[in-house]
């Protein structure tokens, strides 16, 4: 099957001659989950803008599903949720704001109200939704735009850290809904603590805007080096376990951590 | 003195969000929120088009009170509306207040050795009175229909896309403008201390605009991002809110176009 995205030579270079993201080559396959990883200023965001045909690509291009380089001829088939949240939600209601997506892409409003009624009641949005975006919390605000990518159904999220300012029982729930859909994710973030409960591909950004590295997930937050190199460090549990397990066995989540230390019991 | 410019900013974007943005009013049960959409554009749209025809106060002043009677109708709290929508008029009459000299006609009373004239004064009155109106209108329209209803009615109704693509544009970046402002002058203002001058205050003042405009463009390009990533390139399309239309909604139309045939009527009969 073709990949669902499929960057050749990618490269970004804004106005002012920043060039935020250099000859990218990145394949995506279907159902794949991929974090895409990097200190500030890495080139992340301007990564998924470009991966999502949001930002004309100085050189390069993305073929998308095999089929087409037009984003806008898959626009209903690909979410791309930005960093800011202000800048996604702009409608005068939280209401109106989820079934946009939906409406403008031509979906029918009965499957359209269904799913903001799930979203809202999944992401505790139903007091929300008939206030202006305006008005909420910034964790408020997060989830609401979450909702609204959500709710057209896309077959790829590529979400640009979706749970920056959101409590850690919504993160759990955005966890949950992102990752128990069959559609593949692409996860854009600087902090690594949350990568191995969302993704099992890693691809490391480096500061000039290149791919420094893409592997399974325990080959890259284990090497220390390699991330420390490019502005990060390794999850909590590893900095915690190495040198005292085998870098096999470093345990990734806390989970994995608190089985690790029952069974040495 | 930080305060004078934020305090600025926080009013007019206040006021022009309680003029255009349906909080909680468009929500709640009265007449307006109760009709089809399409009934509503057009009856508001017919007695605005009323005003704008008008020439003799009288039929102003009776658009006036149609106006007042819908809001209380809609249980939209009539002291905030007309203070509200009064934010336009009160400028365009400083635009048009000169007329009141320049205008000839019999002297009223003299300022400063100028004859104000009665046929200026009329006129100063009649423009103000009829923007004042109109925007409270539009204003009443805003506030009880959610704007992505009167998106979708304005599309039933076959209004060309490109004019509703920019009034939804425009409505949208409206907000998106003063929005930035408050930023901006938030952000000015959580790091200047209260003892600085009128002059430091003027000199940041020239400095923000300069800021402000580059921040905007910036700001309308990522929200132009944020549309374009949910289909916003596509027409609008948002979903209607579609009623049954019934008597009410009949005899509204046929109040706003009653309202229009009169103020034609007097305005043109001799
Ligand atoms: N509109 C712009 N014009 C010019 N340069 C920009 C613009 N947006 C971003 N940049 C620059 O491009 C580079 C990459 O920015 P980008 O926002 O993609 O980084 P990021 O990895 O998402 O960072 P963060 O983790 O802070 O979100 C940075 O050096 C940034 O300063
Ligand atoms: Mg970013």
């Amino acid at each position: 099957m073709a990949p669902v995205i499929e960057a050749r030579g990618l490269t970004h270079e804004y106005p002012d001659g920043t060039t935020a993201i250099r000859d990218v080559d990145l394949t995506v396959d279907r159902g794949e989950r991929v974090a895409v990883v990097g200190a500030n200023g890495s080139g992340k965001s301007t990564l998924q803008l470009a991966l999502g045909g949001l930002v004309e690509p100085t050189a390069g291009a993305v073929t998308y599903f095999g089929e087409t380089s037009d984003a806008e001829a898959v626009r209903d088939r690909l979410g791309v949720l930005l960093q800011d949240p202000d800048d996604y939600l702009f409608n005068t209601t939280v209401r109106e704001d989820i079934e946009y997506g939906p409406a403008q892409l031509g979906q029918p409003r009965e499957t359209a109200r269904r799913r903001v009624d799930a979203l809202a009641a999944e992401l505790g949005l139903e007091d929300l939704l008939d206030r202006p975006p305006f008005r909420l919390s910034g964790g408020e605000k997060q989830r609401a735009a979450v909702a609204s990518v959500l709710a057209f159904d896309p077959e790829v999220l590529l979400l640009d850290e979706p749970f920056g300012a959101v409590d850690a029982r919504y993160r759990e729930r955005i966890r949950e809904s992102v990752t128990d859909r069959d559609g593949t994710l692409l996860w854009f973030t600087p902090s690594l603590d949350a990568v191995p409960e969302v993704a099992e591909r890693v691809v490391l950004v480096s500061r000039n805007g290149s791919i420094a590295a893409d592997g399974p997930v325990r080959e890259i937050l284990t090497d220390r080096t390699l991330l420390r190199d490019h502005g990060l460090r390794p999850p909590a549990t590893v900095r915690l376990f190495e040198g005292l397990v085998e870098r096999e066995k470093l345990p990734l989540t806390v989970e994995a951590a608190r089985r690790y230390l029952r069974r040495d019991e | 003195m930080t305060g004078a410019l934020a305090r600025t900013v926080e009013s007019i974007s206040g006021a022009l969000r309680a003029v255009f943005a349906a909080e909680q009013v468009a929500a709640e049960d009265g007449f307006l929120q109760g009709r089809d959409p399409r009934v509503t554009l057009l009856s508001l749209g017919g007695f605005a088009l009323a005003v704008m025809l008008a020439r003799t106060p009288a039929v102003s002043l009776g658009l006036g009170v149609v106006t007042v009677a819908l809001a209380l109708l809609s249980s939209v709290p009539l002291r905030e509306l007309l203070a509200r929508s009064a934010v336009v008029p009160a400028a365009a009459a400083v635009v048009v207040l000169p007329q009141a000299v320049l205008l000839p006609g019999d002297a009223l009373a003299s300022v400063l050795g100028v004859a104000v004239t009665d046929a200026g004064v009329a006129y100063v009155v009649r423009f103000t009175l009829r923007v004042w109106v109109g925007v409270a209108l539009l204003s009443l329209l805003t506030v009880t229909t959610p704007f992505s209803a009167l998106v979708a009615a304005m599309r039933e109704l076959r209004v060309p896309v490109a004019l509703v693509w920019v009034l939804a544009v425009t409505y949208r970046y409206l907000f998106l403008f003063f929005d930035e402002l408050q930023r901006l002058v938030l952000a000015r203002d959580s790091r200047t201390t209260d003892s600085a001058g009128a002059r430091s205050e003027w000199r940041d003042a020239k400095r923000l605009a300069g800021t402000f405009l580059l921040r905007t463009l910036d700001r309308g390009e990522r929200v132009g991002r944020g549309m374009r990533a949910r289909g916003g390139a596509r027409p609008p399309s948002p979903y209607g809110r579609p009623r049954a239309v019934d008597g009410y909604d009949y005899a509204l139309s046929a109040c706003a176009v009653a309202a229009v045939v009169g103020a034609g009527v007097v305005r043109w009969l001799p």
